[in-house]
């Protein structure tokens, strides 16, 4: 009898599972609950770390690839890296490779730089987007104006306030790639390594795992991953945005697949072994 | 931009999203127009993305100023294009040629030198300073290096998989099992970072200001799949009867 009821379990219909997670995702979002984000990774505190210790007027090339697809977990980290260059007076380039990013990008740009009195072509410079990535990484390690001999807005950029003292990636102090894509490996493979230009990255927390290797070698100075990346940059840098905000859903949506995982488990156990 | 523009952009952006979830619940020619727009949408954006970003600061404007030397790539890259006609075909052979001999110089020495060489030093390395390491990093290293090692004789297929060398590939599989256990856990969260993100949007769409646009749509969509499911009670009771 215990046994046939348990068995109705299995045959829910997942629209009912959908629904509760759509409730369980959109509830904190009207009601925010405020649950504390205690723990900061290994990776994102050294990320943050290279960079807080960098001295101010250091240039700092940030290298914004992802599209609209990714960006629930790459903006908030975006936004809070270039908040904390802001804040350091880091001399900030940003340069794309994916071309759904440069909306995006503006987005950023159209609010970020006004909280610090950052001024475009003094503090920071927008590159326009480029096809084929790994040409142009190439082409940069000799000229930088070699591929972008203007910015964004059609500028000169080798006569921008920004730029002065910066020819090639010897004059960087900083590469950052955000990233849903195997952008950041092509920092590393043909930029971070051969160049010796430190790289720290952000990626989507699937990607995250997979770049263990380069961080255990130093070929990554740090890693941020995913919206719980984004939400420990933000605490690090005491500003929090969209990431802190959204860990509420995300934890309350992992409550709820420990607890189907747990309650699934424990019911085929019973109707096992009864 | 104007207002109305802000409007008609977060009706748009909540109604696609609404349609598109749509889905879950079922099939509905709303999610079917919706995917046909992303469809029509994406394809004229990559267009209009190669033509303003690449053929035209790349190609067009410096053959205005007189620079030929982009027909080289250019004549190269048309080369391609000729794949769809059998009998001109092996033309393609040369833009290939140079796409393959590029890649390749490109991408041999970087993936030696970034993947293998360094990362069987990363491996390596730590264990020449255990004399200096705490126990935890010690254990840390061993266990990477002890790891490195089951994964390959996992996927060392020379030798029969059988006594110890079965042992250690079997350990392979257990390390492998972790990775992907890690990796899955992340795909989920990274899912619902998503799944959070177009939340966010809604909420925001549904404010006063976008004129309450998530609302409506999704009282719409309701009362399209009672009426729908009302409509086409009477044929499905039909059909059973027959």
């Amino acid at each position: 009898m215990l046994k046939e009821k348990l068995e109705k379990f299995f045959k829910i219909d997942r629209r009912c599972i959908f629904l509760v997670l759509a409730v369980v995702l959109f509830a904190p979002i009207m009601k925010p609950l405020g649950l504390p984000n205690k723990t900061i990774a290994r990776d994102t505190r050294n990320a943050y770390e290279f960079m807080d210790k960098l001295p101010a007027g250091s240039f700092v090339l940030f290298s914004l690839d992802y599209d609209p697809s990714t960006r629930p977990e790459l903006h908030p980290q975006a936004i809070a890296m270039i908040r904390h260059a802001f804040k350091k007076n880091l001399r900030v380039g940003v340069v794309t490779f994916i071309a759904g990013s440069t909306g995006l990008i503006e987005q950023i740009f159209q609010t970020v730089p006004g909280e610090y009195n950052k001024v475009n072509g003094a503090d920071y410079v927008i590159f326009p987007y480029m096809a084929n990535p790994v040409a142009v990484m190439t082409q940069m390690a000799s000229d930088l104006y070699g591929i972008y001999d203007k910015d964004q807005d059609g500028k000169d950029a080798k006569t921008l306030p920004v730029m002065q003292g910066i020819k090639n990636y010897k004059n960087m102090s900083l590469i950052i790639c955000i990233t849903g894509t195997a952008m950041l490996d092509y920092w590393v493979a043909y930029v971070g390594d051969k160049f010796t230009v430190p790289v720290a990255g952000g990626v989507t927390a699937i990607s995250q795992p997979g770049y263990g290797p380069y961080l255990q070698t130093g070929q990554l100075k740090g890693l941020i991953g995913g919206m719980k990346g984004a939400a420990e940059y933000e605490s690090l840098i005491q500003a929090p945005g969209k990431g802190t905000s959204g860990i509420d859903s995300l934890n309350l949506g992992h409550v709820l697949v420990l607890l189907l995982i747990l309650t699934a488990n424990i019911i085929l156990l019973i109707i096992k072994y009864l | 931009m104007s207002e109305t523009w802000m409007i008609a952009g977060a009706w748009l952006a909540a109604g696609l999203t609404v349609f598109l979830f749509s889905f879950l619940y079922k099939d509905n020619p709303f999610f079917k127009i919706a995917e046909h727009l992303y469809l029509g949408a994406g394809m004229g954006w990559w267009f209009q993305v190669y033509l303003y970003n690449i053929w035209e600061p790349k190609v067009w404007k410096p053959l205005l100023n007189y620079d030929w030397t982009v027909l080289i790539p250019s004549i190269l890259g048309l080369s391609l294009v000729t794949q769809f006609i059998p009998r001109i075909s092996w033309i393609s052979r040369y833009g290939f040629t140079f796409m393959m001999g590029y890649g390749a110089g490109l991408a041999i020495p970087a993936g030696l030198s970034t993947d293998f060489i360094t990362q069987i030093g990363g491996t390596i390395k730590p264990l020449s300073a255990m004399a200096s390491s705490t126990p935890p990093a010690i254990f840390n290293s061993l266990l990477v290096a002890f790891g490195v090692i089951c994964v390959l004789f996992y996927f060392f297929f020379s030798v029969e998989h059988k006594g110890a060398v079965k042992r250690v590939s079997n350990m392979g599989i257990y390390f492998l099992m972790i990775y992907f256990g890690a990796a899955f856990g992340n795909t989920v969260m990274a899912r619902f970072s998503l799944l959070y993100g177009r939340f966010d949007d809604l909420y925001t769409f549904s404010a006063g200001q976008y004129l309450y646009a998530t609302q409506f749509i999704i009282v719409g969509m309701i009362i399209y799949f009672a009426l729908h499911g009302f409509l086409t009670k009477g044929k499905k009771e039909a059909e059973a009867a027959h």
